[in-house]
């Protein structure tokens, strides 16, 4: 039973290392810096990547090295580890609000006492794994139910001792909203031509593509040149950054006179007071105090 | 693609409703812009693109080149600003001359002139700290390098930018390090921050953009507007992605006044900056817009000041 609870940690071991690592990559907010944020700015970035790939390189070795050279690896993350918990005992007495940086931004909440055990414990598993005559790898294809036992125990301490998971979780139930979401351009015409006002207003278009897009929170507005009754029209299109291709508004407003024509969908158009004020609702006015 | 601002507004009105997309307000007729002709204890003449225009100098006004000024420190030939007295537009309330801003971020420093990137839609601005204004400078912006933020209301002198007041407090860390925005979880139909101001004429005053209303706005959608070379970043403040062309509502949260403007440019520069204006006591954080700077004024701005509280409504 000790080996396979051994055995089970060069996989806990290599899979947080490479957690951290493509982490550290891939995310660069200043409050998951950790240690890293106690150097001069220009250290920084360099020595996040360098934390990252020295963590990339452990895992990978663990995961593949037996013998001699794989103890030293063993070796190598227990010291890690053990350097971790010390630094990080001394950035919660530096900097209280610095997250420790252990999964890149993920891991911005401040430094407490979990995160340090938790590098205790992987220490304690580093160490614990010095001496074992198989790989990672062998370990893994080798592995029965008792190993799965052991996993999935130790999967739910580190898991109580994992801030990030609360990050993870806000980050997956909580979407941008529309009015802030980047969309890619090609996205809005696969949802402009999939609707029914794109089919119905087709022949009316005489551009290939469009003269003008711009975005109004919501909405992306794609606008063609087109020809309808003898006239040059414009042919607008209002498609939701959000929703199906239901949500699609079109207007046809004559090229010359910007007079609407026709409009399709649910469109507002001017009321009597935007009219009035040439298009503004709220009739008041300008820079008066309200 | 050219860009056709007045339509695009006015078709976004026409699909989501007027509300959505008000008509910009006119210009401000108690904020005049202009060339100074000539300045005496009691009267002020302005040349404007409508014509000359003269104001009177009551006791109460107040003169501005660099620092509060009286009349001898003005001369016929420079850029000036009057907001005219509220009750009485034939009364100068406050005159400006020269005034200059530059905000962004320092890519140069060399022979104790700065050189400053204030967006990819602008030219870079050379920046000199005169010795009388160097405390006051260093005092908010402690690193005067490259990589920093740099936000300073001074002088225009024969196209050299003389940096004068501090108008916001240098964050201590470059830009590659600016915090991401916090996830945002409501829908940010409005906002609250920080204003501030450029001057699209950069102090020519007989340039038709000198009185140009509007705002330069830190959100344009970047597939649509931003264009080759954009440097946008995402905005410390929730702000809805808007076009050149589109239009907000805008608030001054410490005067009350308000206005619809239009977005005429992209504040790619302010969208670095996630600090809080103290001119009100607001503790929101983030620059909503970069208004220009007739509108800064005629929406109760002080352009010595930086900035103001303000609200922005997009329908």
């Amino acid at each position: 039973m000790i080996d396979v609870v051994r055995e089970i940690q060069l996989l806990v071991l290599a899979v947080m290392l490479l957690l951290g690592a493509a982490a550290k990559f891939t995310d660069r907010s200043i409050n998951g810096q950790g240690p890293a944020g106690l150097l001069p700015v220009r250290f920084h970035r360099p020595v996040a990547l360098l934390h990252g790939g020295t963590e990339a390189a452990l895992a990978v070795g663990l995961l593949v090295l037996k013998g001699q050279p794989g103890n030293i690896v063993r070796g190598a993350t227990a010291l890690m580890f053990v350097l971790a918990v010390v630094t990080l005992i001394q950035l919660r007495k530096r900097d209280p609000e610095m997250g420790c940086g252990c999964f890149g931004g993920l891991s911005s909440e401040p430094v407490g006492w979990r995160t340090i055990t938790r590098a205790g414990l992987l220490a304690v598993a580093a160490v614990s794994t010095v001496g074992l005559p198989v790989s990672g790898v062998t370990a893994l294809l080798g592995s029965a139910s008792a190993h799965a036992i052991v996993l999935g125990a130790e999967i739910v301490v580190l898991g109580a001792l994992s801030p990030e998971l609360k990050e993870i979780a806000f980050r997956l139930t909580h979407r941008t909203p529309c009015e802030l979401r980047q969309v890619p351009l090609r996205r809005t015409m696969a949802r402009l031509r999939a609707s029914d006002l794109w089919e119905s207003n087709r022949a009316t278009i005489t551009s290939a593509e469009p003269v003008d897009l711009w975005r109004h929170g919501c909405w992306r507005f794609v606008r063609f040149a087109g020809r309808r009754n003898g006239r040059d029209v414009d042919v607008v299109f209002g498609v939701p950054i959000t929703g199906g291709k239901s949500g699609v508004r079109a207007v046809i407003v004559d090229a010359e006179t910007g007079t609407t024509l026709v409009g399709f969908g649910e469109v507002a158009g001017l009321s009597r007071s935007d009219r009035a004020r040439g298009g503004d609702g709220a009739a008041r006015a300008p820079y008066e105090a309200v | 693609m050219p860009v056709d601002t007045r339509e695009r507004r006015r078709l976004t009105a026409a699909l989501l409703g007027g509300g959505t997309a008000p008509v910009p307000d006119e210009p401000d007729p108690g904020v005049v812009r202009g060339t100074l002709v000539d300045i005496g204890p009691h009267l002020i003449s302005v040349a404007t693109p409508q014509g000359e225009e003269r104001f009177v100098l009551a006791e109460d006004s107040v003169l501005w080149r660099g620092r509060v000024a009286d009349v001898t420190e003005l001369s016929p030939g420079q850029d000036v600003i009057v907001r005219t007295h509220p009750d009485n537009r034939w009364v100068a309330q406050r005159v400006w001359s020269g005034l200059a801003r530059v905000t962004g971020v320092i890519v140069a420093e060399e022979d104790g002139l700065l050189e400053v990137d204030t967006g990819h839609d602008r030219r870079n601005s050379v920046v000199a700290i005169p010795y009388r204004s160097s405390g006051r400078i260093q005092v908010r912006h402690p690193i005067l390098k490259p990589g920093y933020l740099f936000d300073a209301v001074g002088l225009d002198k024969d196209g050299e930018f003389q940096a004068m007041i501090p108008v916001s407090s240098q964050p201590p860390y470059p830009v590659a390090e600016t915090p991401r925005r916090p996830a945002v979880r409501r829908r940010p139909t409005t906002v609250s921050g920080t204003v501030g101001w450029y001057d699209p004429a950069e102090g020519r005053s007989g340039d038709p953009l000198a009185t140009a209303t509007g705002a330069a706005y830190p959100a344009l959608d970047r597939s649509a507007d931003c264009g080759p070379g954009c440097d946008q970043v995402t905005s410390c403040a929730p702000l809805p992605l808007l076009s050149i062309g589109t239009s907000f509502r805008l608030r001054n949260d410490c005067t009350g006044r308000s206005a619809a403007l239009q977005v005429i440019a992209c504040g790619s520069a302010t969208a670095r900056f996630c600090d809080r204006c103290a001119t009100c006591g607001s503790e929101e954080r983030g620059r909503i817009a970069q208004l220009t700077l007739t509108s800064f004024i005629a929406l109760g701005g002080l352009p010595e000041a930086g900035c103001f509280n303000a609200t922005l409504t997009v329908g």
